[in-house]
C-alpha cells in the first residue's frame, strides 16, 4: 500500500488534513493561537518556605485566574540561587517557564562571585514588588545606643566592636559604603561571618556579636530582642525607629537594597515572543493590582506592590552595577 | 513554673472537640511509615501534609504535624536497625549498636528496646520542656561560637571510640570525613574542593553521602550472604522478645535520662538539633558504661542512648521554636508555617499571651507518645519481617529505594550520584578495614567545626591573644569545657579502677 504514495505524497495528505481539522475545530484552532495553552512551570530556586517559595504559592491562584492556565511551582535550591537560576535559563524561553526569586542581589552575585553561565542582560523583571533592605541592629541588652554611638566607639577603640555579616552581600557592600564615607578604615572592624541572614540575625539577639547588618524583614520576629541602629533606605521601613542613612551620609547617600524578589523571564523571550509576553505581563498586572490577592498576601506579610517592568529592570541593573564597582570585596580580594 | 490557671485552660481546651485527637493516630501512622523511608525526611514528610492542615483548626494542626514529627524521629531507627540504613541524620548512632543486634539475631529486643527509648526520651523531653521552656530560651540564643566549638569537639571524641582495633585509622577516616564536610562555601565565603562543581557549593550532600558510607558499601559486602542473619531459627518475629527489649530500656533509666537532657539542650540550639546529639549521647554512655568495650558490637545501651537523645531534640527544637519563634530545624520551620497559617506568630509574646495552647501542644505529645508506644509496635512487628526476606531480593530493593530516596531529597541527580560514589568509597574503607562510621561523624560535625573556628578567629582577630581574651568573656565556653575535660577525666578514672579491679581479681584466683 504504502509503496504508492511518495513521501511528498503522505506530507500533503497530513498537512491537508491537519488544515482541514484546524478548520473544521475551532477549540484546536483557539489552543494553537491562544497563549497559554498549558500550564505555566514557574522556578523558584530556593527551597519550600523561603519568602520566594511562599510568594509564588500565594500568588498563583489569582495569577493563574488572569492567565487561564494553572501554574506549576517548580523548587530548584541552592548556591545561591545558582543552581536555580541555571536550570531557568536552560528552559525554552517561550514563556511556558518564568521565574520568581530574589535576582537582587543573587543575579549579580551569581555573576561576579561564580562565574554563572548568565548576564544581566539574559533576564528580564517583569515586577519586583518585595523590597528587602539592610538593617544595623544591636541587641537590646547591648550598651550601642545609636548609630552615632557606634561609629564613635569604632573610631576611639578599632576592633572592639564585633559585626555580624554574611560575606558576599548586599549589606557588605552597604557597611563598605558607609565606612568609606565616614573615613574609617574598614581593618578597624571586626567582622564575624555567618552563612546565612537567620544565623546572623540570632547572633545579635543574643549578644553574641554586637551589632549585625542583615535584611530588615527577617528581624520583624525578633523585634523585642534587638534595638534598630540603621535603616539603609530612603523611608522608614517596617516601623523601626532607628536612623536612615540619609541622615548620616546626607542626601547624596549611596546604598545597594536587599533581595529584590519577583517575576522574571528570558530577555529573549520578551523580543522572540513579544505577543506572548504582553500577555503574561498582563496576567501578572492584573492579579497584583486585584483586591483578592492584596489582601491574601497582606495577611501572609508578602508585597504585592506594582512598579512594572521598566522600574524593576532599572532597580535591579542599579544594584548590579554598584554591586560591580566593589567586586573586590565580594570576591574577597 | 507552672501556672495552673493556664493548664487547666490547656486541659479544657483539649478535652472540648474531639477533632484534637481523631487526627493523632493518622499523624503517627503517617510519621512512621515515611521516617523509615530511607531519604524521606521527618521534613519532608511533614511538608508533604502541611497543606491537609489548612482545612483544620488551629490545635488540631499542630498535634496532627507534631504526631508525625514524633513518630518520622522514631521511624528512621527501624532501617538503622534492620539495615543499617539511617533514614535520617538523627538515627547514626543508632546503627553502631543496632545493626550488629539485628546480624545476631536480636532485631526483636533491638527494635523494641530503639522504641522504648524514644517514647520514653519523648516524654522526658517534653517533661523538661514544660518546666524549663523559658529559661532554655534564654539560654539558646546567647550560646555563641566558642560554645559551639567545644561542642562540636565533644562530639568529635567519638571517632576515637568509633576507631575499632587501629586508632590511626580511625583518626585518618575522621579527618577524611572533616575534610568532606568542609566541601563548598565555608561561612567567610570561600569556596572551596568543589572541583567546579556547581552542586558542590553546599557542600557533599550529607544523607545521600551518608546512606552509601554506612548501608550500601554493607550491602554489597553481604552479597555472598542468603539472609541477614545466618541462624534460620533466629529469623522469628517474638512479640515477646520485642516487649523484652522495651523492658530493658526501662531499666537503664540513667541513660534515657541523660540522652534526654543531651536532647533537649543540643536539641534548642538553632541549626544543630538531633543529628549531633545522638552521636553526643552515645559517646558518653560509652565511655562511661562498664561494658564500654562491647559497644558497636550489638550492646542495647549503645541503642538506648542514641533512640533517648534523637527523640528528645524533639522537645529542645520546640522550645527554641515557641519561645523564640526560631525554626531551629526543617521540622520547626514547618511547624512555623503552620502557625504562621493561622495568623499566629511564634516567640517572647506567644507564650506569655497564650501559655494555654504551649500547655495543650505540651499535653498532647505526652499522649502521643504514649500512643506511639502501641501503634509503634505493631508498626516495629510487621517491619521485623524484613529480616526473612532473602538478600537477594533485599539487597536490590533497598539499593533501589535509597537510589529513589536519594533523588527526592536533592531534587536532582547529584544525590543518587553522590549515593554511588559514596557506596563505592564506603566498600574499599571497609575491605581496608577503616571505620566508616568515623567518616560519616567526621562529615557531620566537620562543618559546624570548621565555620564556629572561623567564627572565634575573627573574633579574637586572628591572634592567639585576641582569642584568649575572648575566651575569658565567655564563661558558659569555658564551663562546656571543664563538664568535657570531667567527663572524660572520671571515665578514664573509672576504666583504670575496673583494669586494676581486674588485675587484684586475677591475683586473687592465682
Amino acid at each position: 500500500m504504502t509503496d504508492n504514495f511518495t513521501r511528498r505524497d503522505m506530507l500533503r495528505m497530513v498537512s491537508v488534513g491537519a488544515a482541514a481539522a484546524t478548520v473544521a475545530s475551532p477549540a484546536i484552532l483557539r489552543a494553537q493561537s491562544g497563549f497559554p495553552d498549558r500550564p505555566i512551570n514557574v522556578v523558584v530556586p530556593f527551597n519550600t518556605g523561603g519568602y520566594n517559595d511562599r510568594l509564588a504559592r500565594a500568588s498563583a491562584p489569582f495569577v493563574q485566574e488572569a492567565l487561564g492556565q494553572p501554574l506549576n511551582i517548580i523548587n530548584r535550591g541552592g548556591a545561591g540561587a545558582l543552581l536555580g537560576h541555571t536550570f531557568f535559563q536552560q528552559q525554552p524561553d517561550d514563556g511556558y517557564t518564568i521565574c520568581v526569586s530574589s535576582f537582587g542581589p543573587y543575579i549579580p552575585l551569581n555573576i561576579l562571585t561564580q562565574d554563572a553561565p548568565f548576564t544581566v542582560e539574559d533576564w528580564h523583571m517583569i515586577n519586583l514588588p518585595s523590597q528587602d533592605y539592610t538593617l544595623m541592629a544591636t541587641s537590646a541588652d547591648s550598651g550601642i545606643s545609636s548609630i552615632d554611638d557606634f561609629l564613635e566607639r569604632v573610631r576611639a577603640d578599632p576592633g572592639s566592636v564585633s559585626i555580624g555579616i554574611q560575606p558576599a552581600s548586599a549589606d557588605l557592600v552597604n557597611l563598605t559604603i558607609l565606612m568609606e564615607h565616614e573615613g574609617i578604615d574598614t581593618d578597624a572592624l571586626t567582622i564575624v561571618t555567618y552563612d546565612g541572614g537567620g544565623p546572623a540575625r540570632n547572633a545579635v539577639a543574643g549578644d553574641v556579636v554586637d551589632v549585625a547588618l542583615v535584611g530588615g524583614q527577617g528581624f520583624i520576629p525578633l523585634a523585642d530582642q534587638i534595638r534598630p541602629l540603621l535603616v539603609f533606605g530612603d523611608e522608614t521601613r517596617d516601623g523601626w525607629e532607628a536612623a536612615l542613612i540619609g541622615d548620616v551620609m546626607g542626601d547624596a547617600a549611596q546604598f545597594v537594597s536587599g533581595s529584590q524578589r519577583g517575576w522574571g523571564v528570558h530577555s529573549s523571550f520578551v523580543e522572540n515572543h513579544p505577543d506572548r509576553y504582553q500577555i503574561l505581563l498582563d496576567a501578572i498586572e492584573t492579579a497584583s493590582k486585584s483586591d483578592a490577592m492584596i489582601e491574601s498576601l497582606e495577611d501572609q506579610a508578602l508585597a504585592t506592590t506594582w512598579y512594572g517592568p521598566e522600574a524593576s529592570n532599572r532597580q535591579l541593573r542599579q544594584t548590579a552595577a554598584l554591586m560591580e564597582e566593589y567586586i573586590d570585596l565580594l570576591t574577597g580580594d | 513554673m507552672i501556672d495552673f490557671e493556664n493548664v487547666q485552660g490547656a486541659v479544657s481546651l483539649l478535652t472540648s472537640s474531639a477533632q484534637a485527637w481523631i487526627w493523632l493516630v493518622p499523624g503517627l501512622i503517617i510519621g512512621l511509615f515515611f521516617g523509615s523511608m530511607p531519604g524521606i525526611s521527618i521534613t519532608m514528610a511533614m511538608a508533604i501534609f502541611l497543606p491537609m492542615t489548612l482545612y483544620m483548626d488551629f490545635l488540631p494542626a499542630i498535634i496532627f504535624l507534631t504526631a508525625i514529627y514524633t513518630a518520622a524521629g522514631f521511624g528512621g531507627s527501624v532501617p538503622a536497625v534492620l539495615m543499617n540504613i539511617p533514614g535520617t541524620t538523627s538515627a547514626v548512632a543508632t546503627t553502631f549498636d543496632g545493626y550488629p543486634m539485628a546480624r545476631s539475631g536480636r532485631h526483636n529486643e533491638a527494635l523494641g528496646t530503639a522504641l522504648a527509648a524514644s517514647v520514653f526520651g519523648t516524654l522526658v523531653s517534653y517533661l523538661l520542656l514544660m518546666f524549663l521552656i523559658a529559661p532554655v530560651s534564654r539560654v539558646v540564643l546567647r550560646l555563641g561560637p566558642l560554645e559551639m566549638f567545644f561542642v562540636a569537639v565533644w562530639g568529635m571524641l567519638l571517632i576515637g571510640s568509633l576507631a575499632g582495633r587501629s586508632m590511626l585509622r580511625g583518626l585518618l577516616a575522621g579527618t577524611f570525613g572533616v575534610l568532606l564536610g568542609t566541601v563548598g562555601f565555608s561561612s567567610a565565603g570561600h569556596i572551596r574542593g568543589t572541583m567546579g562543581v556547581p552542586w558542590l557549593f553546599d557542600g557533599v550532600p550529607v544523607i545521600p553521602a551518608m546512606m552509601g558510607l554506612l548501608a550500601a558499601s554493607q550491602l554489597i559486602g553481604l552479597i555472598n550472604t542468603r539472609y541477614l542473619i545466618e541462624d534460620e531459627a533466629s529469623r522469628k518475629i517474638s512479640f515477646r522478645k520485642i516487649v523484652g527489649g522495651m523492658r530493658d530500656a526501662f531499666r537503664q533509666r540513667f541513660i534515657v535520662v541523660r540522652g534526654a537532657i543531651i536532647g533537649v539542650l543540643v536539641g534548642a540550639i538553632p541549626g544543630v538539633g538531633s543529628s549531633i546529639s545522638n552521636l553526643l549521647s552515645y559517646a558518653e554512655t560509652k565511655r562511661n558504661a562498664p561494658d564500654g568495650d562491647t559497644f558497636g558490637t550489638g550492646n542495647p545501651k549503645g541503642v538506648i542512648a542514641a533512640e533517648s537523645a534523637n527523640s528528645s531534640s524533639e522537645g529542645g527544637a520546640m522550645a527554641t521554636m515557641l519561645a523564640l519563634g526560631i525554626p531551629g530545624g526543617g521540622a520547626t520551620a514547618i511547624l512555623l508555617a503552620a502557625f504562621a497559617m493561622n495568623n499566629i506568630v511564634g516567640g517572647p509574646s506567644f507564650i506569655a499571651n497564650q501559655m494555654d495552647i504551649v500547655y495543650a501542644i505540651i499535653f498532647a505529645n505526652f499522649a502521643q507518645a504514649l500512643l506511639l508506644l502501641i501503634v509503634g509496635l505493631g508498626f516495629v512487628y510487621i517491619a521485623g519481617y524484613v529480616v526473612r526476606v532473602p538478600l537477594r531480593f533485599l539487597i536490590p530493593s533497598v539499593l533501589v529505594v535509597a537510589t529513589f530516596g536519594s533523588y527526592a531529597i536533592e531534587g536532582s541527580a547529584a544525590g543518587p550520584i553522590t549515593l554511588v560514589v559514596f557506596s563505592v568509597l564506603g566498600w574499599a574503607m571497609m575491605r581496608y578495614q577503616y571505620p566508616v562510621a568515623a567518616t560519616v561523624v567526621g562529615l557531620l560535625l566537620g562543618r559546624l567545626l570548621e565555620n564556629e573556628l572561623a567564627r572565634v578567629f575573627q573574633i579574637g582577630r586572628q591572634s592567639i591573644e585576641g582569642i584568649f581574651n575572648y575566651a575569658l568573656t565567655r564563661p558558659g565556653a569555658l564551663a562546656i569545657l571543664g563538664l568535657m575535660l570531667l567527663s572524660i577525666l572520671v571515665s578514664a578514672i573509672a576504666k583504670e579502677r575496673r583494669r586494676r579491679r581486674g588485675i587484684k581479681l586475677l591475683d586473687e584466683q592465682v
